[in-house]
């Protein structure tokens, strides 16, 4: 591993002096846990640039502030040579700078060219030359789908294509990609890095920001890591492994998420059966027949393509979604038509997917987060009363024992970090003595630290006999934390898996529907 | 609360009915049709003997202060009307022009605001006080019986019997009555229109009148009634908009003499009956003379007038003669305290029937109810 | 102290540069701020005034909390305005014919002032419940409605009577009175003041130390927590429009049981939209509301007394409408900037923190 100081001298040592980007001295004090301070960073015309840090490590701000988002305090940034000030992100745009988002900004409801000509009808008009423009980039990325067709129907790899196009066809020569493999299967992302390259050897550069480092090190030339806000050097993809990547990262030895001894105990908590949910639109099913048991001390992963029904599953035995067929039974209840709270009482935890929807009030300090879903029950509820005291004092138990990171429990839930904020949801949801523990992407935009505690903190519960109900898109979690995993394909499970002997590769074939691997059993065969 | 919610249920379906009988406003003729006029009553055709005026009294050592209702002066109403009396009072009866105050209501304000006004008034030093409009009713009596010393006039009320309280009430129904004799007098499609700002027991007044007035002259002619809004809400006095739409509904209906009690919304009755060139009647005031109102002026054949400027006048005289005993009951023709105009000369043709009218309103051989026969 | 902070400063800023500016605006017209503001301090003192400021501001504390009670739900109740009007109007009808002995008639009056005030808000919060329908389009209309039907309710052929020129519910006998505490010259206060009090009370101790009322104030900060937190969003949709149709229902009886025994004509109006600026002001806080109902009080008070020594009474109009607009844009302010700086606050420690643990964490990497 070569952590060089600060401005990396690049590998590969093709003629130098080419930069397409450079990045001195940034520094950005900005009102959050974490920001930029003295970054340096230089990207070579043509080459792939990864950029690696935990969530928090000021990634985000930094392509906010080459992307004309934010200015920065302190600093330059140098295109092509020539120092600019972005105001907005239309200056980067001129400067030949383009932005992918993690969440793509396609409208739905228009066609692959409109989406392209929205708001760039001003280069090319929207005629014929703009139509010829299309297609000559659509080859260029790789998009194979008629110019007219809505967007609704496209993929996500599609819709990730289109996103490059559209960046491209506003004159940018160096794109920012925001985390483009979170959305993708594995396949899709080899895909992915296929247009990449061959776009590089077209002489577009790109910066790559992910967390997932064999990505990384399979598609970038160039890595350069931050931690804490700054620099902390750059690597050579072929020259460092992913486990040196990652202590670059975060600064420690790396945890894994495997569960050692098994703890599955043959007493059935929750009980699904022929589970079917209509859309809110009332045609086609989100779910569908889904039938899945999860028993004491078992924890059973859900794999699937975000938007292939995870969300209304947990929804429904949540009860947040009602209209469901089939039923769900909790310790032999039958709860299919309780209320949420109701189930929760009957011992649900639930740690949803979107902490900052589901989860947390950002307004309201921590001890009164900690009431939240558990109004109704001691230690919080006395009557129709709640005991402030009591919820402070418990607060500051989660604070302790799931190493939340606050000065205190009256602080703002917003003034945390993700990863606090997550520790404290967590806590909160295994609180209360639950028998299941419906977890959504428990992890998910937590730094690596946050991480290993939360792993943590659901193996142990699962030795004491909790039931755990895992949704996660991070492949290597799911294998490493299940007991069993089943695959969830258009609303209904597809699969079922042994994660002791499954591959990543072979989940993500299932999850695509593309067929079945020696490790996986088809559902209901 | 079954019983209440009932009531509610009920009530609101009633108000719906309510509110149509109110509008179709009675009269069986149809436009056009059989619409034959009575002859003026014999009482005689010469101007009637009204009252002598009081001869003016020394108004030097007064101090009066004036309470105007929502509007204060500059509304072209009777805000106006009660400013232009006072007026007089400076210029006639010697009052010093420092020796006034004027002050006014603001739109919804609470009781004690009207009785905290009066009350400002009082600790001013002045005397008489009069107040413009019957929203001051129960402020004034409260106020009045705080301060037994100092004189209060009311405009539009009577409902205060206190000594040091003096009601100045007009029979708006007998002028009513005189410009709706002239409208039946002018039409020529057998139907006339009356637009109501609020449908208030007062402007009921107007309304009654004309409707007699109108069938006193042609028994089949049609009465198209409307108000703006219903009783308590306030806005359909200023609301010249709505007052458009309503007064082109009844031009497109038939009618062709509009008359309006309608305050600041009477404009935009005068701008729908000004495209459509037919006629109009103002009210409160000789509208025809109004400068806000020049350019409609044309169709205005003549105004009901409501003298508040006569009774404020009155009434500081009688304070400074020291002895208002000698007021009218209530301000009607005999008095001169309602009328009509003749600005514009477009009702001279008819004047000597309205002056026989006036006569026999007068002397009591016509009387005019103030409610409406609907 | 932090609190503290933010919700002192940002009203008392806002109030400060509203009346520099109105101060300019009577600069400009010719009249002098002095004088203006010598008046208004003054007349406090002079005759019913400072009782007539603290009676108006118990109405609007009223109106403002029944608002202040759906702004915690994110809700628009714009229909406080009928909904206090029809309250005061039945409650008169019945206080003045329904025959009941003391004490009782007039608790009777005060519990159909808020069940008719409740019911007449059931019918947006059932809309809004059951059918999605927005509460400010159906309030609003259902204002237009209270508005009719109060004026069939007292049309002298229904419920009402005729007095000179006015129409007014049959007088609420003395047996349904609600004792003042009176101050001779001073004026009488409002008994209803001690009602207000206590829903006052209620109110703060609903919001903060009830289960209800931390479901309310989650519903309002992120629906979709409270519904993954278990709370039936419906429910609380429901309780809390009833719950501030019923404080309003209230809000015309001070008045109504207090001083004018009767519902007429000129029985005071938009109390609802006071409301909406004073719960705005006072942050839908309880005791921020109470400042916020004194001082539109005193303003509006001011205006009368302005208006009598000549100073356009439009000027407190300008200043309670800049009010309203400052202070929203001031807690805004305020709000963000004691965010950032409780992140900032929070890194701080952290990061204190963090190197008390180890002394380089650089030195531990790489």
């Amino acid at each position: 591993m070569t952590a060089s100081g600060n401005s990396g001298a690049g590998p590969g040592g093709s003629t130098a002096g080419e930069w397409a980007v450079e990045l001195a001295g940034i520094t950005k004090r900005f009102p959050g846990v974490v920001a930029n301070s003295d970054i340096h960073l230089r990207v070579r015309t043509g080459e792939v640039h990864a950029l690696c840090g935990e969530n928090g490590a000021g990634k985000s701000t930094l392509m906010k502030i080459l992307y004309g988002m934010q200015p920065p305090d302190e600093g330059t940034i140098t295109v092509d040579g020539r120092q600019v000030r972005f105001r907005s992100p239309a200056d980067a745009i001129r400067a030949g700078i383009g932005m992918v988002h993690q969440h793509f900004m396609l409208a739905d409801n228009l066609t692959v060219a409109e989406n392209v000509l929205l708001g760039a009808e001003a280069s090319h008009g929207i005629g014929a030359k703009a139509r010829a423009r299309i297609q000559e980039l659509a080859g260029t990325v790789g998009l194979r789908v008629d110019p007219g067709m809505l967007v609704e129907r496209l993929g996500v790899a599609d819709r990730q294509r289109l996103e490059i196009l559209k960046v491209l066809y506003r004159g940018a020569r160096t794109v920012i990609l925001d985390e483009p493999t979170a959305v993708l299967v594995p396949q899709e992302v080899d895909d992915l890095f296929d247009t990449l390259r061959t776009m590089r050897a077209d002489g577009y550069t790109f910066l790559f920001i992910s967390h997932k480092l064999d990505e990384v090190r399979a598609i970038a030339d160039t890595i350069t890591v931050i931690r804490r806000g700054t620099t902390v050097g750059t690597a050579d993809p072929k020259a460092v492994s992913s486990r040196q990547l990652a202590e670059m990262m975060v600064g420690s030895e790396l945890p894994t998420p495997e569960t050692r001894e098994s703890t599955v105990t043959d007493r059935e908590v929750l009980t699904v059966s022929q589970l079917s949910l209509a859309a809110d639109d009332g045609g086609r099913h989100v779910l569908e027949d889904v039938s899945l048991v999860v028993h004491a001390g078992e924890v059973l992963g859900i794999a699937g393509v975000e938007g292939n029904g995870q969300t209304e599953l947990v929804e429904t035995i949540m009860g947040m979604r009602r209209g469901a067929h089939g039923t769900i039974t909790l310790g032999g209840r039958d709860i299919s038509h309780a209320s949420t709270l109701h189930r929760r009482e009957a011992g649900i935890g639930y740690v949803p997917e979107d902490r900052t929807r589901h989860g947390l009030l950002a307004s309201q300090p921590l001890w009164a987060n900690r009431i939240l879903g558990h109004q109704s029950r001691p230690p919080i509820a006395r009557g129709p009363l709640i005991d402030r005291a009591a919820a402070r004092r418990d607060t500051e138990r989660i604070v302790a024992d799931f190493d939340v990171r606050t000065p205190g429990v009256d602080v703002h839930a917003a003034a945390l970090s993700g990863g606090n904020q997550q520790k404290l949801v967590v806590g909160r949801e295994l609180s209360g003595d639950p028998v299941l523990l419906i977890a959504s992407h428990p992890t998910r935009g937590v730094d690596v630290g946050a991480q290993t505690g939360i792993w943590e903190e659901l193996r142990q519960a699962r030795a004491r006999g909790l039931a755990v109900l895992l949704i996660s898109a991070d492949l290597d979690e799911l294998i490493g934390l299940s007991d069993s995993i089943a695959v969830i394909l258009r609303g209904r499970l597809v699969a079922t898996a042994d994660p002791s002997t499954v591959t990543p590769e072979e989940l993500g074939t299932a999850m695509t529907g593309a067929g079945s691997g020696p490790n996986l059993a088809k559902e209901g065969s | 609360m079954v019983l209440l919610t009932a009531a509610l249920a009920s009530a609101l379906v009633v108000s719906g009915c309510a509110r149509d009988t109110g509008s179709s406003g009675g009269g069986t003729g149809g436009t056009g049709t059989d619409c034959t006029r009575n002859a003026a009553p014999a009482a005689g055709t010469g101007p009637a003997s009204t009252a002598p005026a009081p001869a003016p009294a020394d108004a030097s050592a007064l101090k009066v202060g004036l309470a105007y209702d929502i509007g204060g002066r500059g509304d072209a109403s009777f805000n106006d009307a009660a400013a232009t009396g006072l007026e007089r009072a400076i210029s006639q009866l010697g009052l010093q022009q420092g020796n006034t105050s004027e002050t006014s209501a603001a739109p919804n304000e609470s009781e004690d605001a009207a009785a905290g006004r009066l009350r400002q008034l009082v600790s001013g030093g002045f005397n008489p006080i009069i107040a413009v409009g019957f929203k001051y009713a129960s402020a004034v009596k409260t106020v009045a019986t705080e301060n037994p010393a100092v004189k209060f006039g009311i405009v539009d009320d009577d409902t205060v019997t206190l000594p040091n309280v003096t009601p100045l009430v007009f029979a708006e129904e007998q002028g009513s009555f005189l410009v709706g004799a002239a409208a039946a007098l002018k039409t020529t499609s057998c139907s006339v229109g009356f637009v109501g700002g609020v449908e208030t027991p007062l402007i009921q007044k107007f309304q009654a009148g004309f409707e007699q007035g109108a069938k006193a002259v042609a028994p089949n002619v049609k009465v198209d009634v409307k108000y703006i809004s219903p009783a308590g809400d306030f806005t359909g006095f200023n609301d010249p908009t709505k007052a458009t739409e309503i007064t082109k509904g009844q031009l497109d209906a038939g009618s062709d003499v509009i008359y309006h009690a309608a305050g600041a919304s009477g404009q935009g009755v005068f701008q729908a009956v000004k495209a459509a060139n037919k006629l109009a009647i103002g009210v409160d005031g000789d509208q025809y003379n109004s400068p806000q109102l020049t350019d409609v002026r044309d169709v205005i054949m003549t105004s009901m007038l409501k003298r508040v400027d006569v009774a404020v006048y009155d009434y500081i005289n009688a304070v400074a003669a020291g002895d208002t005993s000698t007021l009218p009951k209530r301000f009607d023709l005999k008095v001169d305290g309602v009328g009509f105009s003749t600005s514009g000369g477009k009702v001279d043709d008819v004047k000597g029937d309205l002056d026989a009218y006036k006569n026999a309103i007068i002397n009591g051989s016509v009387t005019v109810s103030s409610t409406p026969t609907s | 102290m932090t609190r503290v902070r933010t919700v002192l400063v940002a009203p008392a800023l806002a109030v400060v540069f509203s009346a520099l500016l109105c101060a300019v605006a009577l600069l400009i017209s010719g009249d002098s701020p002095l004088t203006a503001l010598r008046v208004m301090i003054t007349q406090v003192g002079q005759g019913t005034t400072a009782v007539d400021i603290l009676n108006s501001a118990a109405i609007y504390y009223l109106v403002a909390l029944a608002v202040a009670i759906g702004f915690q739900m994110k809700l628009f109740n714009i229909g406080v305005e009928g909904q206090y009007r029809l309250a005061a109007c039945v409650a008169a009808i019945v206080g003045g014919t329904v025959p009941l002995p003391p004490v009782i008639r007039t608790i009777v009056i005060i519990l159909v002032g808020a069940l008719v005030g409740a019911l007449w808000a059931a019918i947006p919060a059932v809309l809004r419940a059951y059918r999605g329908v927005s509460e400010v389009i159906s309030t609003i209309m259902l204002n237009a409605v209270a508005t009719g039907l109060i004026a069939f309710l007292i049309r002298p052929d229904t419920f009402g009577a005729l007095s000179g020129n006015n129409i007014t519910t049959p007088p609420i006998p003395e047996s349904g009175h609600f004792p003042g505490l009176h101050l001779g010259s001073s004026g009488t206060i409002f008994g209803m003041i001690l009602v207000v009090a206590a829903l006052g009370t209620g109110y703060w101790f609903l919001l903060g130390r009830t289960r209800f009322g931390f479901e309310l104030k989650a519903s309002g900060e992120s629906p979709s927590a409270a519904t993954a937190g278990g709370v039936d969003a419906r429910r609380m949709v429901l309780i809390a429009l009833l719950m501030s149709g019923a404080v309003a229902g209230l809000a015309g009886l001070p008045e109504l049981l207090g001083r004018d025994y009767a519902y007429t004509l000129t029985s005071p109006q938009g109390y609802g939209f006071t409301g909406i600026a004073i719960a705005l002001l006072g942050r839908n806080h309880p005791v921020g509301i109470a400042i916020g109902a004194l001082l539109w009080a005193f303003l509006d008070k001011s205006a009368v007394a302005l208006d009598v020594v000549g100073v356009p009474r439009e000027i407190l109009l300008i200043m309670q409408g800049l009010i309203v607009l400052s202070v929203v844009v001031a807690y805004e302010i305020v709000r963000r900037y004691e965010l950032a700086a409780e992140q900032r606050r929070v890194a701080a420690q952290l990061r204190a923190l963090a190197n008390a643990k180890a002394p380089s964490p650089e030195g531990v990497s790489s």
